[in-house]
């Protein structure tokens, strides 16, 4: 195949083999329960220079709690996939956490622009359709996928993806490569025990986050039985051998909406903005993360249940999230 | 000659005073089409836009996000940042899927247009989101999102952004998304994009622009608040003139009450810095400070 034009920045390495012999010696097939706390599924699973993705955001679904523990527990050297997210990139940037980031969407500050700029933080340029699109190839076993935008921007020239002669048509094609990362992040509505995992309303790409990576770490607001699993099989959407830790997180997505559970907590949303917008990432870390055993620790002493039942009475719908 | 600028005349009375960016809204909402499809840029003014033009123009205009929720009932308004993967907003859809669904259904050629806003857009409708200046002046912005899928797989995009210097550019810092690109001809054929889509109007507070035959922007409309020299002026460039300038119409009361009372009535878009028009009945003027 004819290569055209190739972006020349690094990329994580493309392996379909390697994934293959992780997933035949790692991936339990067994029914094994995996329930464990936030701390301990972070520090079995997520490790210093790790590649790390996440899915939605810190404001929108997204595994706040796990994300918190990520910033308790000091990782490091942590490469990132910054696709349709927020605050969160910024929060684990400021937090020391991110040494390389794969861009689709962050939301940007004063965090990012001095950490960019000192070079603390290396940044490589995609888009959210391409992000998911090289964790769908990851998730399909495959080297990489085709696709039809991206080709002609500054960002793929910055990026792992090469415009070829198609063998079929003759005519350019943008391939992107598949992404396999180390360790996924998901926050869901229900999971039982062993990691059958239900999603409800719309995602970014859960299920091809939880396929293409070599560790899944599912957060869930209930723990359901298995019994209920199997009443209604077409609404799993990640199924149980895929997932290696299960967490049971309630406000997991804390100060986001979690559809069908609780609407977004705004004072809290709009204090994240805050310490990315003014590069105090530390100050807000000091006073939600740090001090606090969990989570649980942490709404206890800040949040306090009349607000967190306040954020429950906020959602009103409940179609398409209830089963 | 008159370019067809393809507005439709806004329904009600002129509405006496309102702010630019409120006219923008407006004039994008006359814009859409019945029966079409819009994936629009998540929050901000394109999605208030096409709000707007269901509720008002086009009952049959349908939109989707990029977290794959397609036609939507939103119960509205939005909590503040919560115009995606939120419940309100992806109230009563008719599908809901995830990004790729996004991405393949306007790959497919299933997206009429897409809506976008823009911090930089260039002389042949390229995008920046991703960064400006640099050395100590560089600024770090969060990257296409899903605007360089839309710009790239739509058939028609629809750019929102304002009429300022810094803004209008011979040449965007860096392309995030795709206009004509270099500008020559089949320049988005060779670098992999489907045939036969781009970019289509541009949008600002105060004047619309399309693009030529050899794929540059041309100033094409006006609001009546503004001349042409003044506009001209927050251009980096000089863009291609029309021959005969057309007028934006000022928004109307029906359009200001839906976008005041149900669509933003916290003004999380429309309050942020932009002027206020006055329209006495007969001309419409800037007002003071």
């Amino acid at each position: 195949m004819r290569i055209l034009a190739e972006g020349a920045a690094e990329y994580l390495k493309v392996d379909p083999d390697g994934f293959r012999a992780w997933v035949r010696d790692h991936k339990d097939r067994t029914l094994t329960s995996k329930l464990m706390s936030a701390r301990d599924a972070v520090s079995r699973f997520v490790a210093d220079g790790d590649y790390l993705v996440f899915d939605c955001n810190y404001f929108q679904r997204g595994p706040s709690t796990l994300l918190r523990e990520v910033i308790r527990q000091k990782r490091r050297d942590i490469w990132l996939c910054g696709k349709f997210s927020y605050v969160d990139v910024g929060l684990l940037v400021g937090a020391g956490v991110v040494s390389k980031l794969d861009c689709g969407f962050f939301w940007p500050g004063a965090t990012l622009d001095n950490a960019a700029r000192d070079g603390r933080v290396e940044v490589f340029e995609y888009s959210n359709v391409v992000m998911t699109l090289r964790l769908q190839a990851g998730a399909m076993g495959l080297p990489f996928l085709p696709v039809r935008s991206f080709g002609g921007t500054d960002g793929f020239e910055r990026s792992g993806a090469k415009l070829v002669e198609d063998p079929f048509t003759g005519r350019p094609i943008t391939l992107a490569p598949a992404l396999n990362p180390d360790v996924a992040l998901i926050h869901v509505q229900q999971s039982d025990v062993y990691g059958n995992a239900r999603v409800f309303g719309t995602g970014i790409a859960h299920q091809e986050s939880a396929l293409a990576s070599k560790k899944v770490i599912i957060s869930a607001e209930e723990i359901i039985d298995t019994a209920e699993i199997r009443r209604d099989p077409g609404r799993t959407s990640i199924p149980y051998y895929a997932v290696d830790a299960v967490v049971h997180a309630p406000f997991g997505a804390w100060p986001g909406n979690c559809g069908g559970y609780y609407g977004s907590d705004t004072p809290g949303v709009i204090e994240a903005f805050g310490a990315i917008a003014r590069d105090v990432v530390p100050a807000y870390a000091d006073k939600y993360i740090t001090p606090f055993e969990d989570d649980q620790a942490m709404f206890n002493a800040i949040v306090g249940d009349e607000r967190l039942a306040k954020l429950r009475a906020a959602e009103t719908i409940s179609e398409g999230y209830r089963a | 000659m008159t370019i067809d600028l393809g507005l439709r005349p806004g329904t009600g009375a002129r509405a006496a005073s309102f702010n630019e960016r409120e006219a923008q809204i407006c004039t994008v909402a006359r814009m859409v089409e019945d029966g079409k499809t819009y994936w629009v840029a998540g929050g901000g003014s394109p999605m208030y836009a096409v709000l707007m033009a269901i509720r008002l123009y086009a009952p049959g205009a349908q939109y989707i996000t990029e977290d794959g929720v397609i036609a939507p009932e939103p119960m509205l308004p939005f909590e503040p940042v919560m115009t995606m993967v939120s419940s309100r907003a992806g109230y009563r859809a008719l599908a809901w899927g995830t990004m790729n669904t996004a991405g393949n259904h306007a790959q497919l050629g299933l997206m009429d247009y897409g809506i976008l806003n823009t911090l930089q857009v260039d002389q042949y409708g390229n995008i920046n989101s991703t960064r400006t200046g640099k050395g100590e002046a560089a600024r770090r912005f969060g990257g296409p999102g899903g605007a360089d899928s839309i710009a790239a797989l739509c058939w028609r995009t629809v750019l929102m952004t304002d009429q300022e210097k810094r803004k209008f550019v011979e040449r965007v810092d860096f392309i995030s998304s795709p206009g004509f690109l270099d500008g020559s001809e089949g320049a988005r054929e060779r670098a992999g994009l489907p045939s036969g889509t781009g970019p289509f109007r541009v949008v600002t507070p105060c004047a619309m622009y399309d693009y030529t035959e050899s794929r540059r922007l041309r100033l094409v409309a006006i609001a009546p608040w503004v001349t042409a020299e003044q506009v001209l002026a927050e251009c980096e460039f000089t863009p291609v003139v029309a021959d005969q300038l057309g007028t934006l119409d000022g928004p109307t009361e029906d359009e200001l009450n839906l976008l005041r009372t149900e669509l933003d009535p916290r003004g999380q878009n429309t309050a942020e810095r932009s002027a206020w028009i006055i329209y006495d009945g007969e001309k419409y003027e800037r007002a003071a400070g």
